[in-house]
């Protein structure tokens, strides 16, 4: 599938993730759906990382929107969205391990789907990784149109992190 | 084919991110792991679905762990948990879990090992992918399967347990 663009339309994908609940601190109980269509009329950051607890997604990618999140939400952003090919209670893990609260909503495309739809898919097999990851990417979509893409190239955060993206939208 | 009592582990690679107790954070760089280092030794592999699933956080893993101790008087010298996820994510598992000083988390990331047994799962209707592990043990003496324990019910824990394994050690 080609690499979404702006101007496109976001894919009509599910996502699994776990509600935050600052009750729950062990393992989440039961993943629930989180459609793509439920961002229609909504300013959505959607950023996508190859693996959960890995060291740039881990230490650079993530706390920079968790730090930004107010930025971001002054300039009309509904929602913060993390995404990776991992599962929810991997995510969920995560983003207990990260302390993001509920400022970003840590999402599950188990399945690949999302990645798929969006020609945003990696190989990481050579990685031990297996053959169905994200690139790491950040898009601005509102009401289900992408008004801003930036794919890495290369290792690091530059194009698809929290400072490129506040100064886009 | 489902691997059984008498066969010859296959011969594959994993990953892990050896034990640093200094090392609080993220797993700097995965370490491959051959199968074929436990040749001369009497191992335990038990494959869980998913790191940070209820079933597999709060009773297969600290099973084990408990178990420890009578484990390596019967002659155990390893035990391995085995998933279809990455080396980070199974270091951070063994860290969230405070098991990792006794277990080692080994990640089957791209899905070889449970392919070569005959153990992979599908769980795609699940948002899970379809290369996951069926929950299992098995003991291996000098690569040889001794025992072998796979549920068919993957939510609960018997002949894949702890107990299972030490009563038949």
């Amino acid at each position: 599938m080609a690499q979404i663009q702006v101007g496109d339309t976001l894919p009509s994908v599910s996502l699994k993730y776990c509600p935050y609940d600052p009750e729950l601190k062990d393992a989440c109980g039961i993943p629930q759906t989180l459609k793509t269509d439920s961002f229609k009329g909504k300013k959505v950051v959607i950023f996508g990382v190859p693996g959960a607890f890995t060291p740039t997604c881990n230490n650079s990618h993530l706390p920079e929107y968790h730090q930004k999140y107010q930025d971001l939400v002054n300039k009309g952003v509904d929602q913060v969205v993390c995404i990776s090919t991992a599962d929810a209670f991997v995510m969920d893990a995560w983003g207990k391990w990260t302390n993001v609260g509920d400022k970003v909503i840590m999402a599950a495309d188990g399945n690949g789907d999302f990645v798929k739809a969006t020609g945003l898919v990696q190989d990481l097999t050579k990685a031990g990784m297996g053959a169905i990851r994200s690139k790491r990417f950040a898009m601005v979509v509102e009401d289900m149109k992408v008004i801003y893409i930036g794919v890495e190239t290369q290792p690091g955060v530059s194009v698809s992190g929290a400072g490129a993206v506040l100064a886009k939208i | 084919m489902t691997i059984k009592v008498g066969d010859t582990l296959p011969s594959v690679t994993l990953k892990h991110c050896p034990y640093d107790p200094a090392l609080e954070h993220a797993c700097g760089l995965p370490q491959n792991l051959d199968i074929s280092s436990f040749r001369g030794k009497k191992v335990i592999i038990f494959g869980v679905p998913g790191a940070f699933t209820p079933t597999c956080n709060n009773q297969h893993v600290p099973e084990f762990y408990a178990k420890y101790n009578e484990f390596k008087a019967r002659g155990i010298d390893e035990i391995i948990c085995l998933s279809t996820t990455d080396a980070f994510v199974m270091d951070a598992w063994g860290k969230w879990t405070h098991t990792n000083d006794k277990i080692i988390f080994a990640a089957d990331g791209n899905a070889e090992f449970v392919h070569a047994t005959g153990l992979v799962l599908d769980l795609t209707v699940a948002g899970m992918g379809a290369n996951r592990s069926q929950r299992f043990a098995l003991v291996a003496d000098d690569l040889v399967v001794k025992y072998i324990g796979v549920e068919t019910n993957g939510s609960i824990v018997t002949v894949s347990g702890a107990d299972a394994v030490l009563a038949a050690l």
